[in-house]
């Protein structure tokens, strides 16, 4: 299982390497930034689990786990 | 209309509509793109800002790309690329100074239009307290445009920006690009299949058709054609590299400003919120913080607002008794205190609950609070198939579903909103209250002593809320999954950093669509009013109430009507009377006490109904001579109020909402067979029981 931003919990750093997909919500992905050599990193999870806080190109966005499984990771 | 128009383009959060509000006073002419749920905004740029020509400002949505990955998100290229109104003839791009690294993907793309284009580089302010370099001079060499700080929330900056804004149409324009190199062989060849279409409609369909979402009207057939010449697979790989491509751009920009050590360090501008956030959005705190403010939202909505319907409802009473003294009776004086005085007042008196509800939305939405309700929310909404924001509209139903309607406008995607839009008028609104009063009080007393001893009248009223709230969650589920089927809405959403709102933003919004619901909802509510009035009041007849006999209301239209659907009201337990009170209600639901009252041939407190209570309670069936309401047909009946769409205005804003009779219609039509389904399972169902 190579890692996913989904699995990276809160605290490190990862790398991303590729989003999976072929929708709109992977075009949309990249746009908003995870094209791969992008650092991100998990700030928070939602009280009731979902969605994650992650950091990405000096900003804040949130996604939920199912979207954050498509990123997909190199640990730093 | 003056000749030269310029778009603002700009990312959500970046000050963008303080910009707009700083360059426009006060006269922004509000409306919608057609056939989207998107507002469009345009106003004239202000003369205190220094001497121009007549310019108007097109105000954009916020976006983070120029890419159609839905319908509503095609509007900005669209308006760009002149397929939606003229073509402007210049662009105003706002930048936020604080998070260059992802504006600077949408400028690249607003480059590639090749339109005249001034950045205005927005909360440099911010920038600065965060530690990031700001510029404006290096920026300028680097993007070749001009530039010009700008803190629009304090008005800075406004001059220079239409200073520079006059010599920016002298200035010719070519679209600029970038360009695939040897690693990028999809990308080259796309583009060069795609070369008619010019650069950039070809990268925008390049990208759209890369997530399969080009909408059939916004492909021309020629474009269409060039598009099929395009393996789907190449299709994809060059929209990655594409977007990879900009991307590698703007880290170079970023290199170049001195940004990326600051950024490789986290995020410079998130360190209060992130502070802020340990409580507002922590696992125990911050769902009670949330609850608090919610609590807040909807006590404000419910109770602070009482005092100013109060007051309207006063003034509406006031001018309507001069009126009649002034004219003296007659049928003139009649249509114009119960049809058009009446009718204007059930305009206004929405008018505090909308502009309340506004106003928070406005303050949440402005500080940043509510993207962290909908990051709280999404667990609880997304089960349902719905996006955390549909949350406060929900909520906001259970005191007034019109400002509910109207505060939808926050939801994204068309179809959510309008599940959203269908599930409110099943909350069970402040105005429903009255009814479920007056049939409580007036029928579950303990003269029946076997049923009433275990239902304790609390008990029923919160029996019906509890219905309500239900039903609006399986009504919402089916809605979902039936009609309006699409998938649970991806969660993309920013967390910007915590700001101070401006009440000069809020205020204008709250202004704007207060006008609005007052300009769109007016006529259908006016129209409505008159029509119930002459209805109710037609044909006249000469006796008068306590003369005996049936009264006025009883030989109107709507009276004979009532009596005509007696046998389809008789299955759920109610006669004419209620038949007539029902159709009276349709004008506001509260009016039923009122119309009631007259049914029965009496004036009718409306605050404290004693008299209509006992006459309730005391009426017979005239052939059986047994009690014509018990507490089941009584049940039955607020049941059928639970239900029933009986709210013109509802219907009215629903139309104004989705620009159309359909769903109103839908939802009259729909809401009223459930409603009298459940009234004749209950009451039926009850009978059946031994009740």
């Amino acid at each position: 299982m190579a890692a996913t931003l989904a699995g990276l919990g809160v605290g490190p750093r990862g790398t991303v390497v590729a989003v999976d997909g072929d929708d709109a919500m992977a075009i949309r992905l990249l746009e908003m930034g995870f094209v791969p050599e992008t650092s991100v990193r998990v700030v928070k999870v939602a009280p009731l689990g979902d969605p994650l806080e992650i950091q990405v190109r000096g900003y804040h966005l949130s996604l939920r786990r199912r979207e954050a499984a498509r990123i997909r990771l190199r640990l730093e | 209309m003056s000749g030269i128009r310029v778009a603002l383009v700009g990312n959500p959060n970046v000050g963008k509509t303080s910009l707009f509000n700083v360059l426009c006073d006060s006269n922004a002419d509000v409306g919608n793109y057609a056939g989207v749920t998107v507002e469009r905004r345009e106003g004239q740029l202000s003369k205190r800002l220094g001497p121009h020509e007549p310019i108007t400002i097109v105000d954009l949505p916020g976006c983070y790309s120029l890419t159609a990955l839905s319908e509503d998100e095609s509007i900005p290229f669209r308006v760009l690329s002149g397929a939606e109104g003229p073509l402007p003839d210049a662009i105003i791009l706002v930048l936020d100074a604080s998070n260059l690294a992802r504006n600077l993907y949408l400028a690249l793309q607003v480059f590639e239009l090749g339109l005249p284009t001034l950045v205005a580089l927005n909360m440099v302010d911010v920038a600065r307290d965060a530690g990031l370099p700001c510029d404006a001079q290096a920026l300028c060499a680097r993007l070749e445009v001009p530039v010009v700080e700008t803190v629009a929330r304090e008005g800075r900056g406004a001059r220079e920006l239409v200073a520079a804004l006059a010599d920016l149409r002298k200035r010719a324009r070519f679209p600029q690009s970038v360009v695939p190199g040897p690693k990028e062989p999809d990308l080259a060849e796309a583009l060069q299949r795609l070369a008619p279409l010019g650069v950039a409609r070809a990268r925008w369909f390049l990208t759209s058709a890369a997530a399969d979402l080009v909408t059939a009207r916004d492909a021309q057939p020629e474009h269409a054609a060039v598009l099929e010449r395009l393996d789907p697979a190449t299709c994809r790989r060059a929209a990655r590299q594409l977007i990879a491509l900009r991307y590698a751009r703007v880290d170079e920009l970023l290199d170049a400003l001195g940004h990326t050590q600051l950024l490789r360090d986290g995020a410079p501008t998130m360190s209060f919120s992130t502070r802020v956030d340990k409580i507002l959005t922590h696992r125990v705190l911050g769902l009670a913080v949330f609850v608090g403010i919610m609590s807040l939202v909807f006590i404000s909505i419910f109770s602070w607002a009482e005092p100013f319907i109060g007051a309207i409802e006063g003034a509406i009473g006031w001018l309507s008794s001069t009126v009649s003294s002034l004219l003296g009776p007659g049928l003139f004086t009649d249509l114009v205190t119960q049809g058009v005085i009446a009718g204007a007042g059930n305009v206004i008196v929405f008018v505090p609950q909308i502009a309340l509800l506004f106003l928070f939305i406005g303050l949440l939405e402005d500080s940043g609070y509510l993207a962290r309700a909908a990051f709280l929310l999404d667990r609880l909404m997304s089960r349902l198939g719905l996006h955390g924001r549909a949350f406060i509209p929900l909520l906001s139903g259970y005191a007034c579903a019109i400002p509910a309607i109207m505060g939808t406008r926050t939801i994204g995607s068309w179809k959510d909103r309008l599940v959203t839009i269908l599930m409110i008028p099943y909350m069970s609104c402040s105005a429903r209250l009255p009814i479920y009063a007056l049939v409580i009080g007036a029928l579950f007393v303990s003269h029946d002593p076997w049923f009433s001893r275990a239902v304790d009248q609390g008990l029923v009223l919160l029996g019906m809320y509890l219905l309500s709230t239900v039903s609006a969650l399986v009504a919402g589920f089916i809605y979902k999954r039936t009609i309006l089927r699409s998938e649970t809405p991806p969660l993309v959403l920013e967390l910007p950093p915590y700001r101070l709102p401006r009440l000069r933003n809020i205020g204008r919004q709250v202004y704007e669509r207060t006008k609005d619901f007052v300009r769109g909802a007016a006529t259908v509510i006016l129209a409505c009013t008159i029509l119930l009035w002459a209805v109710l009041s037609f044909p006249r007849s000469e006796t008068h109430a306590g003369e005996g006999g049936p009264t006025q209301i009883a030989r109107s239209y709507g009276g004979r009507l009532a009596q005509t659907l007696e046998p389809v009201l008789e299955p759920i337990g109610q006669d004419w009377r209620v038949g007539v009170g029902i159709l009276g209600s349709f004008a506001a639901r509260e009016v039923l006490v009122s119309t009631l009252g007259l049914v029965y041939g009496m004036e009718a407190d409306e605050d404290d109904p004693v008299e209509l209570r006992a006459a309730i309670r005391e009426a017979r069936n005239p052939n059986t001579g047994a009690p014509q309401h018990t507490p089941l047909s009584g049940l039955a009946l607020m049941v059928f109020f639970v239900y029933a769409c009986q709210c013109m205005s509802t219907l009215a804003v629903v139309r104004r909402e989705t620009r159309s009779w359909r769903w109103p219609l839908f939802m009259l039509g729909s809401m009223t067979l459930v409603a009298y389904v459940a009234a004749w399972i209950v009451f039926q169902g009850g009978r059946a029981l031994g009740f």
